[in-house]
């Protein structure tokens, strides 16, 4: 180690305190990153393991126009001598034991060998195959029932839509190895006809997998066979195409996980660049003392940019064990927040990645030097020279204030010039965020100066001339307090801006849920995704509730998933009722012919992120695969509706049933008659329906408050990132504040060598942290506000293409404040207590 | 007095610096020449631009107009970084406030300058624990400056200039925050070495009681440089 490093090395550990807060505040922006990164990968891994288990070796799958398909295609594929071919009946389902989400499969066990050998259905495998097919009985991994506590012959009670189905265990799945294990983990193996008894699919499947050959001529007469075989509805399609169009659906969702998870690693960085440059303002006179020995430039600069290297280091690596950790808690968070909006995902384990790890380490230290550069820039500058005083860095700092609010304007121009020239990346909206947040720094000294200035004679009135010293030294100690400020604004902003994002969203959701909720009335089946429910009620249970007492008008909704030329398309059909045309706002084109057209003939409406996603708006036609083959539907208008970013297409009930044989209803809303209450209607509607499908009951307002509901926990794991942002944001506050404090030992000694007490000069410290604070927390109000307007116009639009109305409430701005000041006073105690004990002449004494 | 060629050579040298909408004149026209192994004086009142002297003669700084020259090498035509490597090679300072890296021992103090220079680890060892005996601090290398006095500080500052055996040492008020005896004991110690070692050494002061030892001194007021020639001159070498 050279003299220099050995120099750099004593100095970081003289100051434990600053250098561990800035580790700190490294290791939970590269934690959070980690864990993000980790649980979006475990998921993602979950999905892409279940979704290969249930593949198996299968290249093609035929599929209906909707969720299922007549299994006379399978029959049809089998007589035109289509083999290997399988059908497969799939679906989840809740084991009582152990409240734990199954994928349920079910499979002909003579066909299916070549599909999925690890289910040992083939000739070489034990399986007992005469009551496996005869029975409800079911497969499942050794090593789950174990963590279960079944045996074979043991019952098993299925939940599945409301319904609850006994099914008794047949046999264990061995896994032969550790992906196998992992992949079987939460499969629940069925004969076809059991899985259509569970889910309600009588003489239907889900798909039928295929093995075409593998040379290209040959497949391509073997899909060209296959193709002729098939009646109108039923599609051939790759294997891979689900898996694609689930990993496309979360795409934008990851996407703004990921950039929320940087928001800490951002505000970290302001933390790093804090304390370096607070660390180069210190020692300027050590640095000039070596720049006169001889040390060059390019060495100083070397040195800031190991040391900062070196905290990188350590941060990062605690950062990354710390990230392992935090995955373990956000990953069932995610997968909550997945279920809820887009699919079924069962996430049991985090898998940690290597590369993950080695990406978060490497993001840490590549922001902690990039944060460094600008205060390792500045320490080249520091002047040879010793004559040259603190104070005139001071005025050339003051002097320089309007030019670095002048190029913070022009970044924040650049950012803003990003947004206009760029339509839809979301990465160029998170680029715009950074240059605004940047832009702001740079802004911040010359702010600092004209509010501190403001604030002085009103400090003066309340304190005397302890208050407009305080007042004052926030402006001649510039160099230091302008960058401790800009800090704290820009990590106290973001999350001031995600907050406002939250709350505006959550105000949208709410206003759109009164809007759209008109009926008295829900009933659904339980559904494990809640934004994107399929499930089917019961025809018997349907019946029974519009004939209940007191039930005015019922209108059905059906929800299943089709083909639209654009991609996998959402497509909902509604009984149109009185209130219909108000529950459905439109955003462009007209009420009144659009939804004429809609209720008589083949139109449709789609939602906002649907138009957003696949561009498809008013006068446009969309291309669905009905069980009449492709059909044309003309698109005649765009609706708001917040319930999925994926989007859906809205079409009436008369024309669904006039192009798809599916007669199911997926809810039903009811108006109650004006002599009949809510409450009483509901209860009656219970007791109509008890011992049949467990079906969800709920009133208007229990429907509002649980969407709500859901709506909040989706937002939990943003609201743990903003958490962990304002985590970080207050160890800012606290590094950069008591770094000043105790830097400024010298001037204090020579304030309490002329007099002051103790008590004062801690009031003085005090009230110059509060002050800082305080500017910092009003500072951060309008960069929160715009950085707020950005995510919510810009950001969410171009994620999901989404319109909110942007509300600012009292309570994320209050907080802000309180967080500055709050800090900022905590931050001033230790200095003060310091200061209170120290002899005035060691304090007067050079440090150097 | 040496008579060889001179080591330092300044030519009509200016330093102007801008203060506010003004100009400031600190040194004009300025001209000088220093042999090698004298021992001159630079006397003048405080901002009278002693430092700002010493700053030009190090390549610290660079005039508005003139030439500076050490030895065969023209400073003002030099980068950055070049006056940098010239100065780590062949001059060493002592300043009025020690400047001790404080982040160092004082052992590593005096080794620093060797190490910059390249010098190998074990060699700059022995030759900073030669330099710290002879200055008689030999068994305070382990400790930290702020565990010396005053005295023991600007023994340590002289140690670490002399260390790399530079051909010129600048003093800038080398005995400025030091009591008188100790002061003197400094004084005396520079001189030796400097002697001992045919060094130059320029010594910025307004403490007369350095002239005793000097060969050569130097007013500077207004900006301009005059020279005495009293008869103490170099009576206490």
């Amino acid at each position: 180690m050279t003299l220099l490093q050995r120099s750099s090395r004593r100095y970081l550990t003289r100051h434990p305190w600053l250098m561990g807060l800035s580790v700190l505040g490294v290791a939970i922006g590269v934690a959070v990153v980690v864990a993000i990164d980790l649980a979006n990968t475990s998921a993602s891994r979950a999905f892409q393991l279940s979704a290969e288990t249930v593949t198996g070796t299968a290249t093609h799958q035929v599929v209906g126009t909707g969720e299922t398909l007549d299994d006379d295609v399978y029959r049809r594929l089998r007589t035109a001598g289509v083999r290997p071919s399988a059908p497969v009946v799939e679906g989840y389902g809740t084991l009582r034991r152990g409240d734990r989400t199954f994928q349920i499969i079910g499979i002909d066990p003579l066909a299916d060998a070549a599909f999925r050998p690890y289910l040992g259905t083939g000739a070489s495998g034990d399986l007992d195959l005469g009551p496996f097919m005869a029975r409800d009985v079911a497969l499942l991994s050794a090593p789950t029932a174990a963590d279960l506590g079944v045996s074979p012959g043991d019952t098993l009670r299925v939940e599945n839509e409301g319904t609850t189905h006994a099914v008794a265990v047949a046999g264990l799945i061995e896994p032969r190895n550790e992906r196998t294990r992992r992949a079987v983990a939460n499969l629940l193996v069925v004969d076809v006809s059991t899985a259509q008894r569970l889910f309600g699919q009588r003489g239907r499947v889900s798909r039928i997998d295929l093995l075409a050959p593998s040379d290209e001529a040959a497949q391509a007469a073997y899909l060209d066979r296959v193709r002729r075989v098939l009646p109108d509805g039923a599609r051939l399609q790759r294997s891979d195409t689900r898996t694609e169009t689930v990993a496309q659906m979360t795409e934008a969702f990851d996407l703004n996980l990921t950039a929320l998870s940087l928001l800490a690693l951002i505000v970290g960085a302001f933390l790093i660049y804090n304390t370096m440059t607070f660390s180069i303002v210190q020692r300027r006179g050590l640095l000039g003392r070596l720049r006169a020995l001889g040390v060059t430039r390019g060495q100083v600069f070397r040195l800031v940019l190991g040391e900062a290297a070196a905290l990188g280091l350590v941060g990062s690596v605690l950062g990354v064990l710390l990230g392992v950790v935090l995955a373990s808690g956000l990953v069932q968070l995610l997968a909550q927040t997945i279920n809820d909006l887009y699919f079924v995902v069962e996430v049991r384990e985090v898998t940690v990645a290597p590369w993950t790890l080695a990406k978060g380490a490497l993001l840490g230290m590549g922001t902690t030097l990039l944060a460094a550069l600008p205060p390792a820039r500045e320490a080249t500058n520091a002047p040879v020279s010793t004559v040259l005083r603190r104070s005139t860095q001071e005025t050339a700092l003051r002097r320089w204030a309007p030019w670095w609010a002048g190029a913070g304007v022009l970044m924040a121009g650049g950012g803003t010039l990003l947004l206009a020239a760029t339509q839809q990346s979301i990465w160029a909206g998170y680029g715009a965020l950074f240059c605004l947040l940047v832009g702001a720094a740079l802004l911040t000294p010359l702010a600092v100066v004209g509010l501190a200035n403001t604030a002085r004679p009103l400090l003066g009135r309340l304190a005397g001339v302890i208050g407009r010293m305080a007042a004052r030294g926030v402006v001649t100690n510039l160099s230091r307090t302008g960058v401790a400020i800009a800090a704290l604004t820009v990590a106290i902003a973001a999350t001031v801006g995600v907050g406002i994002m939250i709350d505006s969203f959550r105000g949208t959701v709410s206003d759109w849920l009164e809007q759209s909720l008109q009926a008295d009335v829900y009933v659904q089946p339980p559904s494990l995704v809640f934004r994107r429910s399929t499930a089917t009620l019961d025809s018997t249970v349907a019946a029974r509730l519009r004939a209940v007492e007191g039930v005015a008008g019922a209108y059905s909704v059906r929800r299943v998933r089709v083909q639209a030329q654009v991609g996998p398309t959402e497509l909902v059909a509604v009984e149109p009722g009185p209130t219909t045309e108000e529950v459905y706002q439109l955003r462009s084109g007209a009420p009144e012919t659009a939804w004429p057209a809609v209720r008589s003939g083949a139109s449709v409406l789609v939602s906002e992120p649907y138009s957003y996603r696949y561009d498809v708006g008013v006068g446009d036609t969309l291309r669905l695969q009905t069980d009449r083959g492709e059909q044309p539907f003309a698109v005649r208008g765009v609706y708001y509706d917040y319930g999925s970013d994926l989007g859906v297409a809205l079409m009436s009930r008369t024309t669904y049933e006039q192009y798809y044989d599916d007669r199911a209803v997926s809810g039903l809303a009811f108006a109650a008659a004006d002599t009949t209450s809510v409450d009483a209607l509901v209860a009656n509607m219970r007791t109509s329906v008890a011992g049949l499908q467990d079906v969800l009951i709920r009133s208007n307002k229990a429907l509002r408050e649980t969407s709500m509901r859901v709506f909040d926990r989706t937002f939990t794991i943003t609201t743990v990132l903003r958490l962990l942002a304002i985590a970080v944001a207050f160890i800012g506050v606290l590094t950069a504040l008591m770094a000043l404090a105790l830097e400024r030992r010298r001037e204090m000694g020579v304030l309490r060598a002329t007099g002051m007490t103790p008590p004062q000069v801690g009031g003085y410290l005090t009230l110059q942290s509060s002050l800082m604070g305080a500017i910092a927390g009003v500072l951060s109000l309008p960069l929160g506000y715009v950085l707020a307007y950005v995510l919510v116009f810009v950001i969410n639009k171009r994620s999901f293409g989404w319109t909110l109305q942007l509300s600012v409430p009292s309570d994320v701005l209050l907080q802000a404040l309180v967080l500055a000041v709050g800090a900022a006073l905590l931050a001033g105690l230790y200095p003060t207590w310091r200061m209170a004990r120290a002899s005035p002449a060691l304090a007067l004494q050079d440090e150097g | 007095m040496p008579t060889s060629s001179p080591l330092v050579q300044l030519e009509a040298l200016t330093k102007t610096y801008r203060e506010g909408d003004q100009d400031r004149t600190v040194l004009e026209d300025l001209s000088l020449e220093l042999h090698g192994g004298a021992f001159s004086v630079l006397m003048g009142r405080s901002g009278a631009g002693k430092s700002t002297l010493l700053n030009l003669i190090s390549g610290i700084d660079l005039p508005t107009a003139g030439h500076v020259r050490i030895g065969n090498t023209e400073l003002t035509t030099l980068s950055e970084t070049e006056r940098t490597t010239f100065r780590r090679a062949n001059i060493g300072f002592v300043f009025q406030s020690f400047n001790l890296i404080s982040t160092l021992t004082v052992g590593e103090n005096v080794r620093l300058p060797l190490e910059l220079s390249g010098e190998a680890p074990r060699a700059g060892r022995e030759q900073a624990r030669a330099l710290l005996e002879r200055v008689g601090i030999a068994d305070r290398a382990q400790d930290f400056p702020d565990r010396l006095s005053g005295g023991e500080q600007q023994r340590v500052a002289v140690a670490r200039a002399l260390a790399h055996e530079p051909v010129l040492v600048l003093a800038d008020e080398p005995t400025g925050n030091l009591d008188y005896e100790t002061g003197q004991a400094v004084l005396s110690l520079l001189g030796d070495l400097v002697q001992d070692t045919d060094t130059t050494l320029l010594v910025a002061t307004h403490d007369p009681e350095v002239l005793p030892r000097a060969d050569r001194v130097f007013h500077l007021r207004g900006g301009t440089l005059r020279e005495e020639v009293p008869e103490y001159i170099g009576a206490s070498r």
